[in-house]
């Protein structure tokens, strides 16, 4: 018996096109327009969106499933926060730091964390990984839970932010452009990745590590860059998404749900497609608001039956159904 | 060191390898469907959480003692298990690995999710008399609940090894793991056995949820916790040896215990991730035994 018998087959990615993109880009543009009313629900959604899409790129292209994203989105929050609010730093830092650079620094943290990290385990295989994710991101929450610099159990409030060109940060419609942004940036870095040398290392590592490796592949290497690449990716989210929050803390934006939710988005999707996450990440949270009234904070129980319905019946997600059904937009094999 | 710093050694240790026990018990399940499937089962504190309920509604409803409710809760557990295996888990086919754990995953979302929507989000407990009593042993003060839980443990362990080891059916779980395919041409319905063994493990979750219920609160979500727990126990003792989660049980327990005693009680559940963290980064095959002895 062969590895690849026991192994689900992603088949190459397909769905590559830019049309997709752009049409769920220009539906994504014109929510604003027709949903004013809901912008909250708009934000958080976009922002999960990003960050299924960054998860992707780990999770997806490389293969290596995480349930540990949630340090990485945290690295990003607490960063951005404790340097724009420096009281709470008065050793390192005299004057509040734009959020901007506050969050290219988190996203230099989370870089450095997903190298660290991923160059000890990625010598691992298989589940082995994933389990080393929970760990790392559970000690990341009992520190920011127990240390007093990061407010520990109550979390962190950002009374007021500088304004980036004259716009106020605060601003629902400004929050929905960054987050726009955002899933325009993981969008393009992600069909960018699909044409490039990377792209395809990924795609073979993930398919057979042992004959990528015969072919001259590196894959720890290959695995370790999609890491960094997406940690980078899931710490701007992070830094986003304390924006949007204004206060938060570590038991919401530290808690291993989490970290499931974005991976599981993405793979509900379609982790071996391009827009997969994001159109698991859309469906889901529409979902989980039309259920709101019905099942409350029970809200991940459709998680768990889709998951179990896609892993079953899908193993290539609800993209990979589409493609399966014959609705074949632009397949590029 | 003077005598009273040695006696709370002692009662730290006590209560470490106590709590250790349960945790072994946890970890046995889990390793146990590991060692015949190669399945992470990722459902399995949730698995504890409804033994957990299950203890609660009866005594809620019928004020049945929790430890008579094993009586209930191990065969609804085995129950449950063998079910969920045959029927959900089987459908799996050969995409093991990372399929099954996210499977297990999404089974433990479903777990959780309704326990939330039946028993709602706030802690509950049951109150037996029995809950906080100690008894004195050479100067250490061991709690009754625990004691029980740990004798239970015991119980659980040697029954286990007696049916792996001197049993038909035992003979046949053996065979499955070692050689699923050569098992089923002796004639043994692989099948029929794993489903048996996720009975056992899910059995093996629920009675340490009732044997925790007279110490703890629960709530819908404890779940989380334990799996963690369970995924350190077995990583610690090897993934798939059964005598190594017993030890690695037993040594998350006192790790736990100690480190809360001496160092910092708020990062009781810390020293126990990055004792694991350093075992998978430096021993994966777990402390206990160079070669993986699998059930």
């Amino acid at each position: 018996m062969t590895a690849a018998a026991t192994l689900p087959r992603p088949r190459a990615l397909t769905f590559g096109n830019l049309w997709l993109s752009g049409a769920l880009l220009v539906v994504i543009a014109l929510y604003p327009f027709v949903f004013g009313k809901a912008m909250n629900f708009g934000v958080s959604t976009l922002i999960f969106a990003g960050l299924a899409m960054s998860w992707n790129i780990l999770g997806g292209w490389a293969g290596q499933t995480s349930l540990g994203h949630a340090a990485l989105l945290g690295i990003g929050a607490y960063t951005m926060t404790l340097l724009a609010t420096p009281e709470r730093l008065p050793a390192f830092l005299p004057a509040p730091l734009a959020p901007w650079w506050g969050a290219l620094v988190g996203m230099i943290l989370a870089v450095l964390l997903a190298a660290i990290w991923g160059g000890l385990t990625f010598r691992l295989r298989g589940s082995y990984f994933t389990l080393s994710t929970i760990a790392v991101a559970l000690v990341l929450r009992l520190v920011a839970i127990n240390s007093e610099w990061t407010g520990s159990s109550e979390g962190l409030f950002m009374p007021e932010l500088p304004t980036l060109f004259g716009l106020d940060l605060f601003d629902r419609k400004v929050e929905y452009g960054l987050a726009f942004a955002f899933v325009l940036l993981t969008l393009i870095i992600t069909h960018l990745i699909r044409r490039s040398r990377l792209g395809y290392g990924l795609q073979a590592v993930r398919e057979d590590e042992d004959g990528a490796r015969a072919l001259g592949i590196d894959p720890t290497r290959m695995k370790l860059i999609a890491f960094m690449i997406s940690a980078a990716l899931t710490a701007l989210g992070g830094s986003i998404y304390a924006v949007y929050l204004q206060a938060f803390e570590p038991h919401t934006l530290l808690e291993l749900p989490i970290s499931v939710q974005i991976a599981l988005m993405a793979i509900i999707g379609g982790r071996t497609s391009i827009q997969g996450p994001l159109i698991g990440a859309l469906l889901l949270s529409i979902f989980g608001e039309l259920f709101r009234t019905v099942f409350s904070s029970a809200n991940l129980l459709i998680y768990g039956v889709l998951i179990l319905a896609v892993t079953i019946y899908a193993p290539n997600g609800l993209m990979g159904l589409f493609r399966r059904g014959g609705l074949k937009l632009g397949v590029n094999r | 060191m003077d005598s009273a710093s040695v006696t709370a050694f002692f009662q730290t240790l006590v209560q470490g390898l106590l709590t250790g026990g349960l945790y072994a018990l946890i970890g046995t399940g889990l390793s146990l469907i590991f060692g015949v499937m190669k399945v992470i089962n990722f459902a399995h504190g949730d698995f504890l959480a409804i033994g957990m309920f299950i203890t609660l509604a009866l005594f809620k409803a019928f004020h049945i003692d929790p430890y008579l409710s094993l009586l209930v809760v191990a065969p609804a557990g085995f129950a449950l298990g063998f079910v969920i295996q045959r029927f959900v888990l089987a459908r799996l086919g050969d995409r093991l690995g990372e399929g099954s754990m996210l499977a297990t995953l999404g089974l433990g979302l479903i777990v959780s999710n309704t326990l939330l929507l039946t028993f709602g989000a706030q802690p509950q407990s049951i109150n037996v008399p029995y809950a906080t009593s100690t008894f004195q042993f050479a100067g250490v003060q061991v709690s009754v609940s625990l004691l029980v839980a740990g004798l239970g443990t015991l119980v659980a362990i040697v029954g286990l090894n007696l049916l792996l080891y001197r049993t038909e059916l035992g003979r046949a779980i053996r065979a499955t793991a070692q050689n699923p395919l050569g098992a089923e041409l002796q004639g043994v319905k692989t099948t029929q056995i794993q489903a048996i063994v996720f009975g056992l493990g899910v059995a093996f979750a629920a009675i340490a949820g009732v044997l925790l219920m007279p110490l703890l609160y629960t709530f819908p979500t404890v779940g989380e916790n334990y799996t963690t727990k369970a995924f350190i126990v077995t990583v610690l003792g090897g993934l798939g040896n059964l005598p190594g989660a017993v030890a690695g049980g037993l040594v998350l327990g006192v790790i736990e215990s100690l480190g809360a005693f001496y160092i910092s009680n708020n990062y009781r559940d810390a020293y126990g991730l990055i004792a694991f963290l350093l075992v998978l980064l430096l021993r994966p095959e777990g402390l206990f035994g160079k070669t993986v002895k699998r059930v």
